[in-house]
């Protein structure tokens, strides 16, 4: 039986995008008061929001300090309401303990955490309503709170998936594609030095095919960072135009 | 209306299935992205109309299809297929639009709007927006079948205009009878389905299940359900099979006795489960449950002690052999009944005797009576004997062997149109007041006029010469043995006009009488083909050889120019290599030899060498293990004005094995050389091992004339009938040859990717690997492997090779089409036989009589061997 025609014969996708399109990226920095750094980001129908404090003070025990960087601790969850099924979903379990993990490799690769020894850097991201990338958007979010933050890092980092169907890589996954069943990579990059932050790959594909995915997946990183490099730009416009209005008055 | 077909857009639909086509003439003028949108399907029937109507003649060199199919519909779908099939080839010049994803084109649903209306909207709204955005210049037609659309959006818009589709065809296409005919013929199908249905009277059949009870049946291998509601009809002709178990196979109805007995070919289950090796016997019409030779079904194996199956239900009818379960050819019979007002149903008789006869309604019985006339099977109620279908067209009248031989090509789904003005006007000329000539920035390729003996040997009369040798000594003592193929791809562009019409023929097609040329005359007959005397550019594989053992050495790819200095025919050759100079004085080319005794002897002692290089290269291939096998090809010799003057078997020589031989080589190297440069995307050609029990014939004929045939592999097989000669009657060991051959399984072209390297194996050959690379001109994979060639020694062109997919898939269409080449060359030929007996009279004439072995005894006739 033929299932769901994932690309088409004229090369367009279940939502109408060409293979390396991206879905639509919008982002906001800032968006609560209370927190040293703060996001909200949609890439199509994937929605996330990412909240950074620190660098403060080792908080519980103090046997994690490290003497030489700040710890990066983070947390990753998922609202009751983000899948298309309404689920409670516990802190803990499985799924989540190996985004967080996931999650903490990334910032540590690029987070200057040696500026800030015995101290610790926390981010907390959940997913609002969940359609494929979460853990790319998640990245996303996380990058423009820590920015947000004023937190100095190596580079931007900027995830984005890339799948492999029909001898065609196809670049930003959507739920769709992903639960297909096709090969799935996710890709943590820092554009510019190109250095892979995290990079994760499941389901089997043939290593001949391994470059052109990957190749895709670090052309949409590009393309992610160039929206976010944007957001960057036009949110410190806005705040240094606030700023700059109060120095007038 | 004063509209003329030219200059408009124009749009097809048919209200159920809201398909659109748009078609203008020179639309190609417009950037790419154009087009509408597909929706729901409605009845089958339908889409058969439509779809027939678009590919007819009339519309070929106008037709724009801009449509999108809907995500939901299924790949397998009749239209689908169809529609793809017309948007990939850039002939029908169709368009794909998918408006739903174009900012302007797309609205959004309304609360309450049916789908259907929200479709037609949509389409109206993308054919308004198509006008606007050529700016009010071409008129936008949109066709349906529907009232109530044409009375609504009729006047809306200035410029775009809703017809129905017969108004359509009587405005623009007021001469087009043929269309008109098959319109009406469709309509009255539509109409009499519509009342067909709601007298429902008896019925014949037990309806077929509903497609989701199926999967889940399929998937589950477990048919309770269906079990309860069926009792068994049939028997199977398994022995240990488990009860209900529901299977997913191919029909095929008994060629001998088609009215009782049918087999199912179970699909991918027989390997996971072990207890059904065999296929299934169907029994009887009531069991078969209209379904019809070719279609997918599913059937439901009965219990053991019933020793019965049957059809649970029809799955789907592939559209691949649509043109045999579809398009039958038929005989109309006697039987005519009227019904209403002028229109009559008739019987037609199909062509192939395994399709039941199809009840047709059609107003020009009469007229029809003793012609071939193709029709299409639209439907098969469960109330009605005979499945219900509409007459397409005729081709001509019984007996004619025009009207024959269109039959024949309708049957193997064949059809063949002279090339069309755009695709010759991409053809190079070559006249005598303009001939063509070399190119002088040909200069990067090897130039072999001045260094090398080029000659070729074919079938005396070949037009198209694709394979030319040469073989040399070379000053290390060595030996250059090389193998020039006619550069076809320099020629033929990819994704040009010809390239196009190349892919869909796949193959030249040779009927006894005549033939279709792949490639325009100008290439096939000329420019490509490696003639005597003229300068021609080749692809070419060369080989150092080892003087004395034949080791090859050293391999050398790359495109030349070559001058073949003599074409000779087999029968020549021959007899040059038996040292016969007869045909020095008889043939016009070698007239020049009998002078030049050094030329002479070049000549001879090159044919000489290559048989015996063949000899040595065959030898290594037959310790592996190659068959030698026997089919009897009988040869039409026509007479003036196609009179059959007699015919005559085949007579093998020893150079037909020469030429095999080195071009078995270069097959073989060349496909060495593109596998390794392209592991996931050379087409290469495999035969699998034949399935063990098509050997029991043989075996068991052996063993009657006392001989064991191990059957093993192929060696052992070669060996055992090598052995298997009887010193008294030579023909014992023809006939078990011949038998081996049937026992075969084709061999067929694939995509590397596709399959790991194990079955790469060539079963007859004995080669691990091999392709088709010596016949470029009538055979399209060459092309193919030429260009993979060429791309893997960095020669010519860089152009994006085909993906596995792509690759697999045309792969797929050129076995079909081979097969349908081959079948339609049997046929034909048979057809000749069948003539040329019609005439004599078994009494007077010596010819009707000869001797034949009986080789088996079936249940209800024998099979003959005629060693003649």
């Amino acid at each position: 039986m033929a299932g769901l025609e994932l690309l088409s014969d004229q090369g367009y996708r279940v939502d109408g995008r060409k293979a390396g399109e991206l879905r639509k990226i919008q982002a906001r920095m800032g968006v609560f008061a209370q927190a040293d750094g703060s996001a909200y980001m949609e890439q199509g129908n994937t929605k996330a929001l990412a909240v950074v404090y620190g660098p403060h003070e080792i908080r519980g025990s103090r046997a994690k300090t490290l003497h030489d960087r700040a710890v990066v601790n983070c947390q990753y969850s998922m609202a009751t309401f983000s899948t298309g099924e309404r689920k409670r979903r516990p802190h803990g379990d499985r799924t989540s303990t190996e985004m967080t993990l996931h999650l903490k490799q990334t910032f540590e690769a690029a987070i200057l955490t040696q500026l800030y020894p015995r101290s610790q850097i926390d981010i907390y991201v959940q997913i609002l309503q969940a359609d494929g990338g979460n853990y790319c958007t998640c990245v996303n979010a996380a990058t423009l709170a820590v920015i947000d933050a004023g937190i100095p890092m190596r580079d931007y980092v900027c995830a984005s998936s890339s799948g492999f169907i029909e001898d065609t890589p196809l670049a930003d996954l959507s739920y769709v594609e992903e639960s297909a069943g096709g090969p799935y990579l996710s890709l943590a990059l820092l554009p510019k030095s190109e250095q892979i932050a995290l990079l994760e790959m499941n389901s089997r594909l043939h290593e001949d095919h391994l470059e052109r995915v990957m190749d895709a997946a670090s052309k949409a990183c590009k393309d992610v960072y160039a929206v976010l490099e944007q957001v960057v730009r036009d949110h410190l416009q806005e705040v240094s135009a606030l700023v700059g209005d109060r120095g007038a008055a | 209306m004063p509209l003329e077909p030219n200059g408009f857009v124009q749009l097809f639909m048919s209200p159920t299935e809201s398909e659109v086509i748009l078609s203008q003439q020179g639309l190609r003028l417009i950037p790419l992205g154009q087009w509408v949108h597909l929706g729901p399907s409605g009845t089958k029937l339908r889409q058969h109309k439509f779809a027939e109507l678009r590919l007819g003649p009339w519309q070929q060199h106008n037709t724009h299809g801009p449509v999108s199919p809907n995500d939901w519909l299924r790949e397998k779908d009749f239209t689908y297929k169809k529609l793809r099939a017309l948007l990939s080839d850039a002939r029908h010049d169709c368009v794909f639009f998918p408006n739903e994803f174009q900012h302007y084109a797309y609205l959004p649903r309304e609360i309450g709007e049916s789908v259907e209306d929200w479709q037609t909207r949509c389409i109206y709204n993308s054919c308004v927006w198509y006008y606007q955005h050529c700016h009010a210049m071409v008129p936008v037609i949109m066709v349906t079948e529907r009232e109530e659309i044409i009375q609504r959006y009729s006047n809306e818009t200035e410029g775009v205009y809703v017809l129905s589709f017969k108004n359509y065809l009587e405005t623009f296409w007021p001469d087009l009878k043929a269309a008109k005919e098959l319109y009406d013929s469709v309509r009255q199908a539509l109409f009499e389905r519509e009342t067909d249905s709601r007298e429902s009277n008896g019925k014949e059949y037990q309806e077929h299940l509903p497609l989701e009870v199926l999967e889940a049946g399929i998937k589950s291998g477990r048919y309770k359900q269906v079990s309860q509601r069926r009792q068994s009809m049939a028997q199977t002709i398994c022995s240990e099979l488990t009860m209900n178990l529901a299977m997913q196979g191919v029909l095929s109805v008994n060629k001998h006795r088609s009215q009782m007995e049918a087999f199912v070919r179970l699909q991918g289950l027989a390997g996971k489960d072990s207890d059904l090796q065999s296929d299934v016997l169907i029994h009887g019409n009531k069991a078969r449950n209209r379904a019809i030779h070719g279609d997918v079904v599913a059937v439901e194996i009965l219990p053991k002690c019933d020793w019965k199956g049957r059809i649970g239900a029809l799955c789907e009818r592939e559209a691949d052999e649509r043109a045999v379960d579809t398009q039958s050819e038929v005989m109309m019979t006697g039987r005519n009944t009227n019904s209403g007002k002028n229109a009559q149903k008739v019987l037609v008789t199909p062509w192939d005797y395994r399709i039941p006869k199809i009840r047709i309604s059609t107003q020009q019985a009469e007229a029809l009576q003793d012609f071939r006339v193709v029709v299409r099977i639209d439907s098969w109620e469960s109330s009605s004997l005979y499945p219900n279908g509409h007459f397409v067209r005729a081709l001509g009248r019984i007996g004619d062997l025009e009207a024959e031989i269109a039959t024949i090509l309708v049957e193997n789904s064949i059809s063949m149109n002279p090339f069309s003005e755009a695709q010759l006007a991409e053809m190079p000329s070559n006249s005598p007041e303009n001939p063509w000539r070399v190119a002088p920035e040909q200069c990067d390729r090897q130039d072999l006029r001045e260094t090398h003996l080029v000659f070729s040997i074919d079938p005396i009369g070949c037009e198209d010469v694709d394979d030319a040798l040469s073989i040399r000594a070379l000053k290390s003592g060595h030996l250059e043995l090389g193998v020039h193929i006619a550069d076809v791809t320099h020629f033929v562009q990819p994704n040009s006009y010809t390239d196009m019409e190349a892919k869909t023929r796949a193959t030249t097609y040779y009927l006894a009488d005549r033939r279709f040329d792949m490639l325009p005359h100008i290439l096939s007959a000329d420019l490509c083909s490696l003639l005597g005397g003229v300068d021609r550019y080749a692809v070419s594989v060369m080989w150092e050889l080892d003087s004395a053992t034949y080791e090859i050495g050293r391999v050398w790819y790359g495109r030349t120019i070559i001058r073949s200095s003599y074409k000779l025919s087999y029968e020549v050759a021959q007899q040059l290599l038996d040292g016969n100079l007869e045909p020095l004085g008889t043939e016009p080319e070698l007239k020049s030899l009998s002078q030049d005794s050094i030329q002479l002897d070049r000549l001879l002692w090159a044919i000489r060498k290559l048989t015996e290089v063949a000899q040595a290269v065959r030898s290594r291939r037959d310790m592996h293990g190659a068959l030698e096998l026997e089919g009897v090809e009988v040869r039409v010799q026509l007479g003036e004005e196609h009179s059959i003057d007699d015919l005559v078997p085949k007579q093998p020589l020893q150079v037909h094995e020469t030429i095999a031989e080195c071009m078995i080589l270069a097959n073989h190297w060349v496909a060495k050389k593109i596998w390794e440069s392209y592991p996931q995307q050379a087409l290469l050609r495999l035969h699998p091992p034949p399935r063990q029990e098509f050997f029991k014939e043989l075996k068991e004929s052996a063993q009657a004339k006392g001989f064991l045939i191990d059957t093993r592999t192929n060696k052992t097989l070669a060996d055992s009938l090598d052995k298997a000669n009887d010193p008294s009657d030579p023909l014992v060991n023809r006939l078990l040859r011949a038998m081996a051959t049937q026992a075969m399984s084709n061999a067929q072209y694939f995509s590397t990717g596709s399959y790991t390297e194990d079955l790469f194996y060539h079963y007859g050959l004995a080669l691990d690997k091999y392709t088709h690379f010596t016949s470029p001109i009538r055979r399209y994979a060459d092309i193919i492997v030429h260009k993979l060639l060429l791309a893997a020694i960095n020669d010519g062109p860089r152009e994006p090779l085909l993906g596995n997919k792509d690759l697999e898939e045309l792969c797929r269409h050129i076995n079909s089409r081979n097969r349908a080449a081959q079948h339609c060359q049997k046929q034909s030929t048979e057809l000749f036989q069948c003539m040329f007996f019609r005439d004599k009279d078994p009494e007077s004439d010596q010819r009707c009589i000869c001797d034949a072995i009986i080789y088996s005894i079936r249940t209800n006739g024998v099979l003959l061997f005629i060693p003649r």
